[in-house]
């Protein structure tokens, strides 16, 4: 077993065993709001002194709860999490901040306010469009969160807490930045898999933690020698939700560096700041809506436009995904997402067009959020890299 | 090195078959073996490497480079280096049908499709999550229709019209045909169906990689000239079928071998491999 730094062993010590530290912290007399999706804002939270915790699944547990409340074409994903909360994992939450993340996400959240009943539950209506009129519809929806929040807290959402909290989630995702620059070395200095188990223990602990643990982490891998190996394939994955290493850790031992992600757990939750506006609302709704990338949300469609060019609109909606594979030097993606996740299984034939248009190989593989299961999909990675060399 | 580069051994171990094939310098078959596969093939590859040893009157040690493919690769210990089948099948198709520029290949449980540009891989689909498009739903079909799975091509030839298979669920559609039994539609109509629901289903697959000719099917179920007959249909291509459907990945494993050993004499380099020992795999080993 290899020596890893104080702070890699930190992130993987908290990644196996995500709640530990926030029952610690409640035990303390803190609150822990459990989140769904990236559109619940954190600042308002941690501006309360409430503790925003990421609701994920686990992978390694059954789902037996879950069946009996949710239909066939729900994504293991929001299965699994559902399944947790269902046998009482999730107990140590005071409350819940949910949003319209997908349309499964939406349902399931009303599943879980009737079954597990909980003190707090706030709801948030997150449009799917990025339109003046949309981020002003999502503006409005943050001020009921904040409605709801002061009411629980008994406490003041003010102006001057909710800057500092936004000061202290920009300045983690400065850092969250500052490693994954780290990344775009040759080999990258800390691996694919050890970057979802950093960014998973970031999210199940309070702001401040978060960023204390990513210095370390920073420090570690700057520091020591045994980091990952020089590899030929350096690939970008994009696509569904991705909370555990076993994918990461079966394309990376198929034999890539897997260099940068375009996944939510990882570069959709950090790489736009909120902007410190005269009304923190405004700056914090446009980040959320319209700077998350994830394509939950549509961008297609501009007023006044009724037709559109296939390429420039590809360019538009993944853009993006060229700059990151010529920053973090990528010769190949990997798309992959979850069985029955509608919001990227629809987005592969239009990516892999722009993909090839720009020249970057690709392949696409959709997986089912079961470690058994990886095993044909490791022969596709392996041919993947045969045909690319 | 005399006696070098002569011999290559590709072994295709596959959901339900196992091939090895020993090819000499010059792409003749020295051997061939084609055995079932079963729950032992942690324990079957030496076995059958023997026996294709046997057959070509070789010592193990006369064969220069021995290539592992299909989905028990990892189970070849002898083996220099495992290839992904689709790799080797894509080597292997392209040497019997140089212009070939889609493959399709259906096996006993997953089905795959390639795209080939001058005899090299450059995209793949695969569908191994659902039985339908695979050999095991014509096994499943004729034991329920009471045949042999060889008896299948022969049988449909006769039909003159046609069944349309509703139901794409291997387990739906044994119910859908016995319904049509009972109402009195003639076997050969049924089998028919059943041939082209299978080709409609493997079309749909390749259709993701844009289909260009020339088109070859490989696989066991290649030899059913049902299938083969609807796949033409399906596809609007003439459709090129190689004397031994089943050989085209261990003899691509083969070729890639002599491939990476040429290559490596040329640059005057030396090429790691296993020691030429017959052993049972170990889970540990």
């Amino acid at each position: 077993m290899e020596e890893k730094g104080k702070g890699l062993a930190r992130a993987i010590e908290i990644y196996k065993d995500r709640p530990r530290r926030a029952k610690e912290l409640k035990a303390e007399g803190k609150q822990i709001i459990g989140y769904f999706c990236l559109y619940p804002v954190l600042e308002m939270m941690t501006a309360l002194d409430l503790v925003p915790y990421r609701i994920l699944g686990d992978m390694g547990e059954p789902i037996t709860k879950a069946d009996a409340c949710l239909p066939t074409i729900v994504c293991p994903f929001i299965r699994s999490a559902l399944d947790l909360g269902l046998k009482g994992k999730y107990d140590f939450l005071d409350g819940l901040a949910m949003c319209h993340s997908c349309e499964v996400g939406e349902k399931s959240a009303h599943i879980w306010r009737t079954y597990l009943n909980p003190t707090y539950f706030h709801f948030i209506d997150t449009p799917h469009t990025v339109h003046k009129a949309a981020q002003g519809q999502f503006k409005e929806q943050l001020k009921d969160f904040k409605k709801t929040l002061e009411k629980f807290t008994g406490k003041e959402l003010s102006v001057a807490k909710l800057k500092e909290a936004i000061k202290a989630h920009n300045e983690q995702r400065a850092l969250v930045r500052e490693l994954y620059d780290l990344r775009k070395l040759d080999p990258p200095l800390i691996s694919g898999t050890e970057t979802i188990q950093v960014m998973v223990a970031s999210v199940s602990i309070p702001v401040k933690e978060g960023s204390d643990l990513l210095r370390q982490v920073i420090r570690d891998v700057k520091e020591r020698k045994n980091g990952p190996q020089k590899k030929r394939a350096r690939l970008l994955i994009w696509g569904s939700i991705i909370d555990n290493v076993a994918l990461i850790e079966m394309i990376e031992s198929a034999g890539a560096n897997v260099a940068m992600d375009d996944i939510c757990v990882g570069s959709r939750a950090y790489f736009a700041d909120v902007k410190l506006t005269k009304d923190p609302l405004d700056g914090l709704a446009y980040r959320y809506l319209v700077d998350i990338k994830c394509p939950r949300t549509f961008r297609e469609a501009t007023y006044g436009e009724t037709q559109k060019d296939y390429l420039a609109d590809l360019e538009g909606r993944f853009g993006y995904l060229k700059d990151y594979a010529r920053e973090w030097n990528v010769n190949g993606v990997i798309l992959q997402s979850l069985r029955y996740c509608d919001i990227h299984g629809y987005e592969v034939p239009g990516l892999r067009d722009y993909l090839n248009h720009v020249g970057l190989p690709n392949t696409y593989i959709e997986w089912n959020y079961s470690e058994a299961a990886l095993a044909p999909l490791r022969t596709r990675v392996e041919a993947f890299l045969e045909v690319n060399g | 090195m005399e006696g070098f580069a002569i011999f290559f051994a590709g072994v295709d171990i596959g959901s339900t078959m196992t091939k090895v094939v020993i090819l000499d310098k010059d792409r003749g078959i020295r051997a061939r073996v084609i055995g079932p596969t079963g729950a032992e093939h942690r324990r079957l590859a030496n076995r059958v490497m023997e026996e294709a040893l046997k057959k070509a009157a070789l010592s193990f040690d006369e064969i220069s480079y021995v290539v592992a493919t299909g989905y028990g690769r990892i189970n070849v210990p002898f083996a220099d280096r495992q290839i992904t089948e689709l790799s080797c099948h894509a080597k292997g198709v392209a040497s019997f049908f140089p212009n070939v520029r889609t493959a399709l290949d259906i096996g006993g449980q997953d089905a795959k499709g390639l795209k080939i540009r001058n005899g090299e891989l450059v995209d793949f689909v695969m569908n191994d999550k659902c039985a339908a498009g695979t050999g095991r739903f014509l096994e499943v079909l004729a034991d329920t229709l009471g045949l042999r799975v060889e008896e299948l091509g022969s049988i449909s030839a006769k039909s003159k019209n046609r069944v349309r298979i509703s139901n794409t669920c291997t387990v739906f559609v044994q119910v859908e045909v016995v319904t049509r039994l009972s109402e009195g539609v003639p076997l050969e109509d049924i089998v028919a169906g059943v041939h082209d629901a299978i080709a409609s289903r493997a079309v749909n697959m390749l259709r993701r990689l844009k289909i260009e000719p020339d088109v070859v099917f490989t696989g066991g179920v290649a030899k059913n000239i049902g299938v083969v007959k609807a796949v033409k249909e399906h596809l609007g291509y003439d459709v090129l079928v190689p004397e031994e459907p089943l050989l085209s990945g261990a003899i691509g494993a083969a070729l890639i071998g002599q491939e990476l050993t040429l290559k490596a004499m040329a640059k005057g380099e030396s090429l790691p491999r296993k020691e030429r020992r017959l052993e049972e795999a170990s889970f540990f080993s």
